[in-house]
């Protein structure tokens, strides 16, 4: 008979009536579950009380993972698992945490595990969205997050502390992210606009914010995986970095200059014959400008 | 619940999904007040979604990393339970009245476990019951490959049935503490019902009805019964009554 290690679970939850119950639900052996609520106002305190939770009140603050550190110490056990409230795991999960650390336990104090993300019903295979490696069981006291949104925890005992589960036929975390397009379009901007900026106006350049746009595309854009869905979120990914290049630009006090020709994102498509004359052609990138004329002379002849 | 089908299945979603067309409409039929499928997810690349499937009562047990036959099938038993369990392969296109016919065998003959006719695309049998011969065989499926056409429809009652569609009841299943899990793939089916029939649990199989088995189609692996086989002539080597080999 193999001796069963205990696991505290922490959860971080705000109005998360919805998704809880499936967590709840597939941790049900978890000899500790600690719920860190940020002002809940719907049923969310009490879906985790009737399941035995622990619940502590905290703060709304815009981004978790600066005070995920500050309640790690409330686990009890030694093996902690950290979950959203959006995600869950699989049936026969217990089991293979138990037979992480009886196998590797000696030898790692940190497991990255992967991630299957759901978008819009869709569970990602590319677009950067698999296999998403998070660090999120680990031996109490080896892992502190850092700040701001989605970095990475660091692995206080070092890189070689950390294991890297590698798909398939291995434990996954289920991510259910987004229900729709416009609830990710949603999230993204909230996560931009709490996000944190580096201060010094020396580092400050709008054009690596429009080049990083376009490589966000090229990384994410992966329709033989995701089909049209790829071809979505890789927008609204690029987007993104746009939205963040002038939210730092504002935040430095409007200061910097802002070449206007390159604040529009990625040009998919020709713009319709009514639009595109009104489109100022020197406001936009050459290489863009030269795309659309060819397309044109193309149409014409 | 007075009925709870268990589907374990790895990919195919298009094969599962016919199989689950199927299902529905045969559960339909029993009339039977409560019925529900649990489908258990054994550790497919990615996993399944209700909303691939477009049958309403389906609940889907995920597993991560794929586990053998029994533990899938007990553990989508414990998800549902039911007066009575259905466990059917992914491959099985079970014909709408079979459960219906099922049910009444079991009734009528006091059976805790049931099997049905499946034959295969050629309108061959591929399962009517198992038998035991004395030798290396061990237990084979009677009159495989036989036209169906002429295999006899009174209802058998054979010392096995197979898995890939069959009906037990709760209590049985619940004394014999489910199906083996030691059993790595095949052979745990045989096991269960030699176990029942210790206990003097009578095992029926239904002729009426063909259903169609695609059968091994999910995995053709040659040496996949090996381990299990293995285990089964530990197990029972002897302590079974010998049916003798039909085609000896």
């Amino acid at each position: 008979m193999t001796r069963e290690h205990a696991i505290s679970l922490i959860v971080h939850t705000r109005n998360s009536e919805a998704t809880l119950p499936r967590l709840l639900d597939s941790t049900r052996w978890a000899a500790e579950r600690i719920l860190i609520d940020m002002q809940s106002r719907d049923a969310t305190i009490e879906i985790a009380q009737a399941a035995g939770c622990r619940v502590l009140n905290t703060p709304v603050v815009d981004a978790v993972d600066p005070i995920r550190n500050q309640y790690l110490g409330e686990a009890s056990q030694e093996w902690i698992l950290v979950l959203d409230s959006d995600e869950y795991l699989a049936a026969d999960a217990h089991e293979a945490l138990q037979q992480l650390i009886r196998e590797h336990g000696a030898n790692f104090d940190a497991f990255a595990l992967p991630r299957f993300n759901s978008v819009a019903g869709h569970i990602m295979r590319g677009s950067g969205f698999y296999p998403d490696h998070q660090v999120r069981f680990f031996r109490k006291g080896t892992v502190a997050w850092q700040s701001g949104h989605h970095h990475l925890p660091t692995v206080l005992t070092g890189p070689l502390r950390l294991r890297r589960l590698e798909p398939p036929h291995c434990l996954h975390i289920h991510h259910e992210n987004y229900v729709d397009v416009a609830s990710f379009l949603e999230r993204q901007l909230r996560y931009a606009l709490t996000d944190d900026y580096d201060a010094d106006p020396a580092n400050f350049d709008f054009g690596s914010y429009v080049a990083e746009a376009y490589a966000e595309f090229a990384r994410r854009h992966e329709p033989l995986q995701d089909g049209e869905l790829s071809t979505a979120v890789a927008t609204v990914l690029a987007w993104d970095r746009i939205v963040r290049g002038l939210i730092h630009w504002e935040r430095l006090g409007r200061q910097q200059p802002l070449n206007g020709a390159f604040s529009l994102p990625i040009a998919l498509a020709v713009p319709g014959k009514q639009t595109w004359k009104t489109v100022p052609m020197r406001n936009v990138p050459r290489e863009i400008s030269r795309w659309i004329r060819r397309r044109v002379s193309r149409r014409r002849h | 619940m007075e009925l709870t089908a268990i589907i374990p299945s790895y990919g195919q979603v298009a094969l599962l999904r016919t199989c689950l067309t199927m299902l529905e409409r045969a559960l339909a039929l029993t009339k039977l007040p409560g019925t529900a499928i649990v489908v258990v997810d054994n550790g497919t690349l990615t996993p399944y979604r209700l909303a691939e499937f477009g049958v309403a009562s389906v609940r889907i047990v995920r597993f991560d990393r794929p586990h053998s036959y029994s533990t899938a099938c007990n553990r989508g038993a414990c998800e549902m339970p039911a007066r009575r369990y259905l466990f059917l392969n992914n491959d099985v296109f079970i014909h709408p009245e079979a459960i219906a016919e099922m049910l009444d065998v079991m009734r009528e003959h006091k059976a805790g476990i049931a099997g049905t006719r499946l034959v295969l695309p050629d309108d061959t049998i591929q399962h009517c019951g198992v038998k035991f011969d004395g030798g290396e065989r061990g237990p084979y499926h009677q009159h495989h490959g036989r036209p169906t056409a002429i295999v006899a429809r009174a209802t058998s009652f054979p010392q096995a049935v197979t898995g890939a569609a069959l009906l037990i009841d709760h209590a049985v299943f619940t004394a014999l503490g489910g199906f083996d899990e030691a059993f790595p793939f095949g052979y745990e089916d045989a096991d269960l019902c030699l176990r029942a029939r210790h206990l003097g649990i009578r095992i029926a199989c239904a002729q009426g009805q063909d259903s169609l088995h695609l059968e091994s189609f999910s995995d053709r692996r040659p040496d996949r019964h090996q381990a299990s086989r293995r285990l089964f002539f530990e197990r029972w080597r002897g302590r079974y009554a010998i049916d003798g080999d039909e085609n000896g």
